[in-house]
């Protein structure tokens, strides 16, 4: 028979030659010295979860951190690296040491400006207020929080439009009570909206595909954000992706394939999105089992907005993670969560994707590492985990990419399962010129969720959604760095939630920076 | 709707008694059958490993265990001697057996060891089912009998699986992708039509080459030749591309559900040969069937998709044809998409059409000619139950969705059916409850 004689590899051909291969980050793992001890424990019932939140809660301008421990208490770690050094933090009593948590989110519900905290749970969520201080307490009955029974697994937030206490979107997996027959035994997704400054009852987002992540985002750049769900084809029965209306007084309604929606099912496991081809739209990332998507809108009209009908580029653009790319065991792999950050400070965002088997499937990988894509200059992605010091193979769930250490580089932290968690600092020396930027409003939703930030960097805007959710049981709150290349100074400015858009302000590079509606930007030190 | 079938009872009842409400209410063997195989169907459905040749072969391994366990209590026919390579399974001892006990113990070893490449939750399923069903069905059974019961059930079923372990399809790597592939070169072969790296080389490329259970190895049911391949607007290849997309442009809602019915997709479905065995577990609850029917019936549609899906693969790669979406696409329209997913393997013949010109014949043999039925295989997925005449209309209808779908041109499909029905041939000429 006669053969080609190229013989496939299995990857995408992309121009790879044609962009300047990017800088490789370094990072130097501090898990024995960082003070960060936590494991994600438990059986079955915690096959996913296994969060990191971040969150400043002493008002020290340093992001501290929340790790969710399964059958383990749930552990909060007060930040004490110095500014450039390395990475230390203690363990402390907080009032969050709860077990059967899966999830963790910071998020300052009552808007008195201390971060409180929601706890997914095997059993009945939380919401802790938070006291200051870095203690917390449990608020659910003050605030009319009905935490349900469930298996929860999802978690996104937003304030809609005219509400000055927050919108809750919990996702659910399947009944843990079925042991015969759990498939198809998804269980309703909820929806805590506001009643005044506590929550209604929640309302159920039915259909429920067994949700793995949600996130609240302005997808079509609308105003009003639509909730996005991730779902985990392996339980449901009849499901898909799913896009939903959340429009203000109304109830919630799916994206049908009559306004473009198009059906996708995946094991879908974790959100992350970013604006990457600076078109003013997000992309999103779609973490999954043997594959993963990164999409973008399918077309921008000339007029009018879009229709929610996405193209997957992740194999166009290399933006892959469906096998291990070290090690001898190359079954495929297993992702979890996904978060977009500049790691190298070239102004394109990187990603981050956590991996690890859900535990002993025998078609995937056991020895799983953990990817680090590095973007280009063109909007393709090469792996560079193993390069950068970052390709551990453990059991991972959730993580976090933040400053820990206020030097402007990304420092990771990765929680594994049965497994202690893993943290590094990011030492890279040729890194790039950065900004760190914080937002703050008076009155409600004082973190401006839902806002965007703009960075003007000649002939492109860098833009970036502020939302709340996504990933894999944890997130990020607080600042949101920009890596600028070899700019030292930028333009910068904010759309705020609601809509209208800031002044542009003229910023140095290499700061950080907190950022308020009708007022200049104001230098922070940690 | 939720369907309410034997099984969907028996889930909705497990928690609150820990035991299918059916085997409570009645304990008769078959009744173990079905509980067991509603269980393989979400196996399959639920476990990467099990794309539809795979599947198929466990079905077969699956059915054949069955029925040695219980022929050997009823004298019949041993399938030793008749299927290629099985030897006499172990006889019984001259006591007591329990066949409720006898069939779980087939069971859970059979199940475990060709359904048990899943994961946690697929483990935790079937540990819960081995023992909440097994001290479901000892109580009240003298000990040494159910001793004994379970340890000949599990030595049919190790009989059983030491024979697989030849037929070329014990061990599935990558979920059946090899890790390199080299395209074949020429307009007319396959190339990768999806966006996952893992499936640019194509699916199980020497299936057709694994010991078939009633097909002789050396006369493995073939087709006609593929249609040459041709870009000329004139040419009988081209027309076929042509109906393709002709038909995707003006598809009617009924072709719509047609396609969306026998889509079958892997990891969202039974798959197309658990698809059939479902039509019999429906067809044998329905009828009440005993347990000798029951077993015969499993294992012969079992053997009849597993060699169905050998002898599409054999000519699948024989022939390495191209896909219409990346003919239409080269040829005809740069934009066009299928509305179904197209398979990551090559074209010609359909192994839908083939397998389930397998399962026809079969079936026929055993219910029936013009037996009509419904299947209601997808209502848990919120898909309607079709209603058939027979089950060659069924199988008709099977192939022609892969033309709605829009991933196979209409050789491939009627090709298939013909290849499907010498299959299952091979099957019924199988002698077993005499």
């Amino acid at each position: 028979m006669n053969r080609l004689s190229v013989v496939l590899a299995l990857m995408p051909s992309v121009a790879l030659a044609e962009a300047p291969a990017p800088q490789v980050p370094i990072f130097a793992e501090e898990t024995a010295t960082a003070g960060v001890t936590q494991t994600y424990g438990g059986e079955w019932e915690y096959m996913a979860g296994g969060g990191a939140a971040t969150l400043d809660c002493n008002a020290d301008a340093k992001p501290d951190l929340i790790l969710a421990g399964g059958s383990n208490p749930a552990k909060l770690f007060v930040n004490q690296s110095p500014q450039g050094g390395a990475l230390r933090f203690a363990e402390t009593a907080s009032g969050l040491e709860e077990t059967a948590v899966l999830g963790v989110y910071a998020i300052d519900i009552d808007s008195d400006g201390i971060s409180d905290v929601v706890l997914l749970r095997q059993g009945e969520n939380e919401v802790m207020r938070g006291l200051g201080d870095c203690k917390f307490s449990r608020a659910n009955e003050d605030w009319g929080f009905d935490g349900g029974d469930a298996w929860s697994t999802a978690f996104s937030a937003t304030w809609e439009n005219g509400q000055s206490w927050p919108t809750l979107a919990v996702g659910n997996y399947i009944d843990r009570k079925q042991d015969m027959f759990p498939w198809g035994s998804c269980t309703d997704n909820w929806l805590h909206r506001p009643a005044g400054h506590k929550f209604a009852a929640p309302l159920a987002l039915k259909p429920s595909f067994c949700a793995l992540s949600m996130l609240f985002t302005d997808w079509n750049r609308s105003g009003t954000p639509s909730l996005r769900v991730s779902n985990d084809r392996e339980y449901y029965k009849g499901g898909q992706e799913q896009l939903w209306h959340i429009d203000p007084d109304q109830p919630p309604a799916l994206y049908t394939e009559a306004e473009g929606w198009k059906r996708l099912r995946i094991w879908g496991m974790g959100i992350a999105s970013y604006d990457l081809n600076f078109d003013g739209y997000p992309e999103y990332f779609l973490t999954s089992m043997a594959d993963s998507k990164l999409q973008t809108l399918a077309e921008l009209p000339a007029a009018g907005g879009p229709k929610p009908t996405f193209a997957d580029v992740a194999f166009a653009k290399h933006a892959i993670a469906q096998r291990p790319y070290v090690g001898t065991d190359l079954n495929p792999s297993t992702g979890w969560h996904a978060q977009f950050e500049d790691v190298n400070n070239d102004g394109y965002a990187d990603l981050f994707i956590a991996k690890g088997n859900v535990d002993a499937m025998p078609d995937f990988a056991l020895h799983d590492p953990n990817n680090l894509l590095l973007q280009r200059s063109d909007g393709t992605f090469e792996e560079a985990g193993d390069r950068a010091g970052v390709a551990a193979t453990g059991l991972s769930r959730g993580a976090a990419l933040a400053d820990f250490n206020a030097d402007g580089l990304m420092d990771l932290v990765v929680v594994n399962r049965h497994e202690p968690a893993q943290i590094w600092r990011n030492t890279s020396p040729a890194a790039g010129h950065w900004i760190s930027l914080s937002l703050h409003q008076d009155g409600t939703n004082r973190d401006a969720i839902g806002a965007w930030i703009e960075v003007q960097m000649g002939d492109h805007v860098q833009r970036r959604e502020i939302t709340l959710g996504g990933g894999q049981g944890g997130g990020i709150l607080g600042p949101r760095n920009f890596g600028l290349g070899d700019k030292t100074e930028v333009g910068v400015r904010v759309i705020w939630p609601g809509g209208n858009a800031g002044a542009w302000e003229t910023l140095t590079a290499d700061a950080a920076y907190q950022l308020r509606p009708a007022a200049p930007a104001s230098k922070i030190s940690p | 709707m939720q369907r309410r079938h034997f099984l969907a009872l028996a889930s909705a009842s497990a928690f609150v008694s820990g035991f299918p409400q059916a085997v409570q209410a009645s304990a008769a063997p078959q009744d173990v059958v079905q509980t067991w195989y509603r269980l393989v169907l979400e196996l399959v459905r639920h476990t990467a490993t099990y794309s539809p040749p795979v599947a198929a072969r466990a079905f077969g391994y699956l059915g054949v265990a069955g029925y040695e366990a219980v022929a050997s209590g009823l004298g019949a026919a041993s399938l030793a001697g008749q299927v290629n390579g099985l030897t006499a399974v172990p006889a019984r001892e001259a006591a007591v057996y329990d066949e409720n006990l006898v069939l779980h113990g087939v069971m859970c070893e059979a199940v475990f060891t060709f359904f048990g490449n899943t994961g946690p939750t697929g483990q935790r399923a079937m540990a819960a089912m081995k023992a909440k069903l097994g001290a479901k069905l000892a109580a009240g059974v003298a000990e040494d009998v159910v001793a004994r019961s379970l340890a000949y059930g599990a030595s049919v079923a190790k009989h059983i699986e030491e024979w697989s372990q030849s037929d070329g399809g014990a061990v599935i790597d990558n979920m059946g992708f090899p890790r390199e592939w080299v395209l074949t070169a020429g307009p007319e072969h396959w190339l990768p039509t999806s966006k996952i790296v893992q499936q640019q080389a194509p699916l199980l490329p020497n299936w057709g080459k694994n010991r078939p259970f009633a097909m002789r190895p050396d006369a493995v049911c073939g087709l006609a030749e593929p249609v040459a391949y041709s870009e000329d607007p004139a040419s009988e290849f081209y027309k076929q591309a042509m109906e393709v997309y002709d038909t995707s442009k003006s598809l009617t809602d009924e072709q719509k559900t047609i396609a969306k019915f026998w889509s079958d997709d892997p990891m969202l479905s039974p798959t197309p040969p658990g698809h059939w065995v479902s039509i019999t577990l429906e067809i044998l609850q329905a009828q009440g069937a005993d347990l000798a029917h029951s077993v015969d019936a499993l294992a012969r549609i079992g053997m009849a998709v597993a060699d169905g899906f050998i002898a599409c693969w054999q000519a699948k790669f024989e022939y390495d044809r191209i896909r219409p979406v990346s003919y239409i696409k080269r040829v005809i329209d740069p934009k066009w998409e299928p509305m179904l997913i197209t398979p990551p393997f090559p074209e010609y013949p359909s192994g839908h059409a083939t397998q389930s010109g397998a399962a026809a014949e079969v079936l026929t043999a055993v219910f029936g000619d013009n037996f009509a039925f419904d299947d209601a295989t997808h209502v848990d997925d919120n898909i309607p139950a079709r209603h058939f005449a027979s089950f060659k209309a069924a199988a008709e209808e099977a192939a022609a969705s892969r033309l709605y779908g829009g991933i196979h041109f209409r050789a491939a499909n009627e090709n298939g059916l013909k290849q499907g029905a010498c299959v299952g041939a091979n099957v019924n000429l199988l002698k077993t409850l005499g």
